[in-house]
């Protein structure tokens, strides 16, 4: 799988399963040790006890004058490696086993029932101290003597220890076992489940910018974990073949109104040398030359506005804020000499300031083309109206032209790249088919929003709204 | 001849049709439209049609679609700016006969106008060669038995039209369509007084020979056929 990537979503969730696994392991051993501990230590005990009776039993009437009692070892059958003592009531040791020193005088007298852990000739030995009574002559008058006696009582714990260190290790190996088991186990249940994830990056990858087709698998439909993934990357995709299929439309149209403009300049040259001409008829060719040219270059720089304009986008290190009552004047003044010649009147209302977050170049930029396009389709003697009005949040800037307006078919694609209303007609202008587009990508540029309205016969709208700078 | 220039881009066409004219004494018609050439291509009097790919209304390709769909055999050029090949080949397949990339050379556009018509025409060769009288197409002069026949432009093209038609039996109605644009005036009168002139120059090149143009009267005028060999008597 991704091993080689330092981040494996399978490798951790395995590594999570396995670390779950260990810790319920130990759980496991530790509780069992602690139930096993219990359980066996209380059967040992249980034998203690049976054992210290037998010693008990053996307890006889020593027959002697003072009436005591003494141990008779001849009946005890006891494992070998088992110690014990019995003491009387007075502290005097009845009998000890053979393999035993004793714990001692006075032990006996002074401590309660219970149980002791000694080392006895090097080995752990569980004690028990057990009190018990004997009766002496019960068949004389007075119902005979009762004498108490102490018993200590001892076996070697290391075969208990032995059983419940056998049990854990039972239990160890089995979890070990499963720890072994279900780390191939889980890699191999992941890895089949992770497969409607693998078929679905392998055919996202197989999306190029010359094939755009996705067609994501069922099961990365059907998935509940993919699914959102699966639709992010179909939007994804499409919003980008979108983009990408406009860029390409844009080059190819670009390419398209560059050679035909070159194809102007360089006809126009090539006409003017097919044979012998007058000065005048040269130097009116180089004037038409001079024309074409100037038409090519404004292509040019209105392309690489729109260049500029539209790489951009992201956010500039100083937000710019401009006057755009200023701006509109000054371009009202510098739109005089072509008003004039077109004998159009331009009427302007606007309050006193009106700050929109465009730099002045911009600003003109966007007042001048929407001017300009509001002029050269006005007839002669008609007004154009300018209107600049603020309003809580926002600048609002109208453009209105009494001219023969836009057809409501080709409404929607006056601010493509290229789009021209009247193909001819524009061209003949000058109009390269980019001023509406460069507003749009301005305005938007800077939050704004440009919309067209127009009625053929009527006249075209142009509402550009801009937030307050 | 006369050519119909389909084409948007006002000064292009400007330039083009002033080419045409000047230099290849082409009569031409302008189109800033797919649909108004259209409309002129109906007229069926083109003997070429010079076709811009990207036209407002409708495209070249759907211009030139309909005028194959009209049986109309008519020479096209497409004139085009757009990149990769497939867009000519499909161009070509849907009945084009040339294509120019853009940004051209007017040269080489007049060159392959030329040979388009020649072609239309059924000549293989620059030179057309009829009875004694030899046209050439790239200079525009016409030699009768060797000597030099010096025409105004006007009877060149006259000529130049006959040539390309032997046998044919042309109309003073279809000089007219065939030599002038739709600026001209149209006066039969003026095809009668120019045909006067050429076979008059015609015949001056060699003096008792039989008259190259032959006038049925009522019908039109016919280039006179070589008479053949084995009934010379």
């Amino acid at each position: 799988m991704t091993s080689n990537l330092s981040r494996s979503i399978t490798w951790r969730l395995i590594a999570a399963v396995l670390a779950v696994e260990f810790a319920a392991a130990v759980l496991v051993i530790v509780l069992s040790w602690g139930y096993e501990r219990h359980t066996h230590f209380r059967a040992f005990d249980v034998m203690l006890h049976g054992r210290a009776d037998s010693v008990l039993g053996a307890v006889q009437d020593a027959e002697d004058t003072e009436d005591n009692v003494m141990l008779d070892k001849a009946d005890l059958r006891l494992p070998q490696e088992d110690i014990y003592e019995v003491y009387d009531e007075r502290g005097r040791l009845l009998g000890r086993s053979p393999n035993w020193q004793g714990l001692g005088e006075g032990f006996a007298a002074t401590t309660k029932d219970g149980f002791v852990r000694k080392i006895v000739n090097g080995r752990h030995y569980r004690l028990l101290r057990m009190h018990g009574s004997r009766i002496v002559d019960p068949g004389e008058p007075g119902g005979g003597k009762l004498r108490h006696v102490a018993v200590l009582y001892g076996a070697p714990t290391e075969r208990v220890w032995g059983a419940i260190w056998h049990a854990v290790a039972v239990y160890a190996g089995g979890s070990l076992l499963l720890l072994l088991v279900s780390g191939p186990l889980v890699a191999w249940v992941l890895h089949r489940g992770l497969a409607p994830l693998r078929d679905l990056a392998a055919l996202a990858g197989n999306v190029s910018a010359n094939a755009w087709e996705f067609e994501p698998p069922e099961t990365a439909r059907t998935t509940r974990e993919l699914a959102p993934l699966t639709h992010a990357l179909e939007s994804v995709l499409e919003r980008l073949e979108c983009a990408f299929v406009q860029q390409r439309t844009f080059v190819s149209d670009a390419a398209h109104e560059l050679k035909t403009a070159v194809a102007v300049v360089k006809s126009s040259l090539q006409l003017l040398g097919l044979r012998t001409r007058t000065p005048a008829e040269y130097q009116a060719g180089l004037d038409r030359c001079l024309a074409d040219t100037a038409r090519l270059e404004d292509l040019v720089a209105k392309m690489l506005t729109l260049a500029r304009v539209e790489s951009a986008t992201t956010a500039t290190s100083t937000p710019a804020a401009c006057d755009a009552v200023r701006c509109l004047e000054e371009t009202m003044r510098e739109m005089e000499t072509v008003a004039a010649l077109r004998q159009v009147r331009v009427d302007k209302t606007a309050p006193e300031h009106a700050s929109v977050p465009l730099t002045a170049e911009d600003c003109q930029l966007v007042v001048s083309n929407l001017l300009l396009n509001a002029l050269q389709h006005s007839p002669t003697g008609a007004q154009v109206q300018l209107n600049l009005s603020v309003m809580h949040d926002a600048v609002e800037m109208r453009v209105a032209d009494h001219g023969e307006g836009i057809d409501p078919t080709v409404q929607a694609q006056v601010f493509d790249r290229f789009f021209r209303g009247d193909h001819s007609r524009s061209r003949a202008t000058g109009g390269a088919g980019l001023g509406l587009a460069i507003c749009k990508a301005v305005v938007e540029k800077a939050g704004g929003s440009i919309a067209l309205a127009s009625t053929p016969g009527q006249g075209t709208i142009v509402t550009v709204r801009l937030p307050r700078a | 001849m006369r050519v119909l220039l389909v084409e948007d881009e006002v000064r292009l066409a400007e330039n083009l049709a002033a080419a045409l004219r000047d230099a290849a004494g082409f009569a031409v018609d302008w189109a800033a439209d797919g649909e108004e050439g259209d409309a002129f291509a109906r007229n069926s009097v083109y003997d070429l049609v010079i076709l811009d790919l990207m036209l407002p209304k409708l495209d070249g390709l759907g211009v030139l679609k309909r005028l194959r769909a009209r049986k109309d055999a008519t020479p096209v050029l497409i004139l085009t700016a757009k990149e990769g090949k497939a867009a000519i080949i499909e161009l070509l397949n849907a009945g084009a006969d040339d294509y120019l990339a853009k940004p051209f050379d007017l040269g080489e556009l007049i060159a392959r106008a030329k040979a388009l018509i020649r072609r239309g025409k059924g000549a293989a060769h620059p030179m057309l060669t009829a009875v004694n009288v030899e046209v050439n197409t790239l200079e525009q002069t016409v030699h009768r038995a060797g000597s030099l026949v010096d025409l105004s432009p006007t009877e060149y093209r006259i000529l130049e039209y006959l040539m390309h038609h032997p046998r044919k039996v042309v109309s003073k109605r279809e000089l007219l369509e065939h030599l002038y644009d739709y600026n001209w005036e149209h006066h039969s009168n003026v095809i009668e007084a120019h045909v006067s002139n050429l076979r008059k120059k015609l015949d001056a090149a060699e003096s008792d020979a039989a008259p190259v143009i032959e006038t049925l009267r009522g019908r039109g005028y016919r280039l006179a056929t070589l008479p053949e060999p084995g009934r010379d008597e």
